[in-house]
């Protein structure tokens, strides 16, 4: 029976949300210009930036994948955390092309490639980065729902309702708001987020304990793959070459994590969002991590039927929801589900925004010579969100997902990460590079992980794509796209042009 | 200290625990100044 009572816990989600939306409105009133809308007129600053970078980067979809990695691959499924962590701190420390993005005063990526490869070019890395971000996202509402349904014990004909209250609650702010109450409502769910965070780990730690944790993770993995990802079985050096690889790519050029950036008052500040918040990604993967290796740990089989026929065949996923709703206790209960609702909020209202950002500024922006009214580009951009909420509603209902969470989200996100990580770097540093090397690299980056996407769902080549895997296949996507920039750019005749 | 045999891991634990903990707090407090900051400037940058 799960431990959600509404009167006690009911009381403290009502009061979380309450609050948001009071604190997401009170700032409208400082919205007045597209800048103000989108990158909250460049006044961030350091803490707030690592409030929201941290609030933005940790939704229940995160839970919910790294979760599923410990629960599957027990503690070596906390890797693409490290690697992150790694990238995040080296990054900023050396300032490695965050630093020429962030001087150059651009308000998202295409717009800097636009200096260098042209308008072309800025159209077209506008277009896959809302392609593969829109696909990457678009699960995120119906996981977010699943959770709750599960972790709640909801009837899961609520599912539809649960995941448009979600929605209407965070388009609101996002679309009257914009960058300023998603930046305001990051913080407020940052810390109701950590405090549920912090106190279910360690209540997981005394009461499950640390011998338990280990010893179900050694029972399942009885050659050290959940402890080594080297030796792991569904791992290996493939898989952390490509975490290697994807999560460096999603430091330099992940959409919410540039949205900071670009919103710092400096690039110093900016710099020091990304070293501060760097060990954040350790902890995005180790806490839930440490959840779903609790719920190896101690559900027992017959648990597993009281989950929906559909969520049984893949029990992986609903293995930590289905702990949680019997683990914690009722009043702590009520402070789990706010932080959960804070951190699925605080994701959705920033990848929202941050699209839209693309979408206004890179793809319909250059067809209007003149420009927009600031009263008309405001209206445009708050559309644009709407559009998108309406979008994620309809494709959480309508696409299954197969196989591991994680491996579908790393895939969807090579579709941009792959081409705008290579372009990056060789808009920054290589001054060789020119539009015919950046179309080819787009092209080739978005068209692996995409046919990847495609043939697994054709019965025809289904088989083949499950032997090749999500992992080789983004080491060639990356491998490739970083071939095509080259090739193409020794292609064209002419001299090469500075940032 | 029983690490159970998984020292690496039991650190790595303990210092998320630990560093979460720290900077919830930390960041609470100097957020809110900036928020504070970032508001009044923008107003600033408002008022003709």
């Amino acid at each position: 029976m799960p431990h959600f009572d509404w009167l006690v816990d009911g009381s403290i989600v009502g009061v979380y949300l309450l609050l948001t939306m009071i604190a997401g409105l009170a700032v409208r009133k400082y919205v007045g210009k597209v800048e103000d809308f989108l990158v909250a007129g460049r006044e961030m600053n350091v803490y707030l930036g690592i409030a929201s970078l941290a609030a933005t980067e940790f939704g229940i979809i995160t839970c919910m994948y790294t979760a599923q990695g410990g629960y599957q691959n027990g503690f070596a499924g906390a890797t693409p955390g490290i690697l992150q962590a790694a990238a995040m701190l080296v990054i900023g420390w050396t300032g490695f092309c965050i630093r020429p993005l962030r001087e150059s005063g651009a308000m998202t990526i295409p717009e800097l490639y636009q200096r260098r490869f042209g308008s072309n070019i800025r159209r077209a890395a506008g277009v896959v980065i809302v392609l593969g971000g829109l696909l990457n996202m678009g699960v995120f509402l119906r996981i977010g729902g699943e959770f709750l349904v599960v972790a709640t014990g909801f009837d899961a004909k609520y599912l539809v309702a649960t995941m448009a209250a979600l929605l209407v609650l965070v388009a609101v702010y996002t679309i009257l708001g914009g960058m300023l109450s998603v930046l305001v409502t990051d913080f407020l769910q940052f810390v109701v987020m950590s405090v549920g965070l912090i106190v279910v780990t360690i209540l997981v730690l005394y009461h499950v304990g640390w011998d338990k944790l280990v010893d179900a993770v050694a029972m399942k993995h009885p050659d050290g793959g959940g402890f080594n990802p080297f030796v792991n079985k569904s791992q290996g050096w493939q898989f952390v070459a490509f975490q290697a690889l994807h999560n460096t790519a999603a430091t330099l050029t992940w959409q919410t994590v540039t949205a900071r950036l670009l919103a710092a008052k400096d690039t110093k500040t900016g710099q020091q969002i990304f070293t501060r918040t760097s060990f954040f990604f350790v902890c995005r993967f180790v806490i839930p991590g440490i959840w779903g290796i609790a719920a190896l740990a101690t559900l027992a089989p017959a648990a597993y039927l009281t989950l929906s026929p559909k969520m049984q065949a893949d029990s992986s996923l609903y293995a930590m929801p289905l702990f949680l709703s019997t683990f914690v206790p009722i009043g702590l209960m009520g402070l789990l589900v706010a932080a959960m609702l804070a951190a699925d909020m605080s994701t959705d209202s920033s990848y929202m925004l941050t699209w839209a950002s693309v979408i206004y500024n890179d793809i319909l922006a250059p067809f209007k010579r003149k420009g927009w009214t600031e009263k008309k580009g405001l209206l445009l951009n708050r559309a644009i969100v709407a559009c998108i909420g309406v979008f994620l509603l309809f494709y959480g209902l309508l696409y299954p997902l197969e196989g591991n969470l994680w491996d579908y989200l790393s895939t969807t996100g090579t579709i941009y990460l792959a081409s705008m990580s290579v372009l990056l770097v060789a808009c920054c540093y290589w001054k060789r590079a020119n539009s015919w090397g950046a179309a080819a690299a787009i092209a080739v980056g978005a068209l692996v992980p995409l046919s990847f996407l495609t043939l697994q769902k054709l019965a025809a080549t289904h088989d083949f794509v499950v032997s090749v895997g999500p992992n080789w296949t983004g080491l060639i996507a990356y491998g490739a796209t970083a071939l095509a920039m080259v090739v193409g750019s020794l292609l064209k005749p002419g001299k090469a042009e500075a940032l | 200290m029983d690490f159970h045999g998984h020292p690496f891991w039991w650190l790595v634990t303990a210092a998320v625990v630990v560093w979460y903990s720290t900077i919830t707090i930390y960041v609470s407090i100097r957020g809110m100044h900036d928020i504070r900051g970032m508001l009044q400037r923008l107003k600033d940058k408002q008022t003709p």
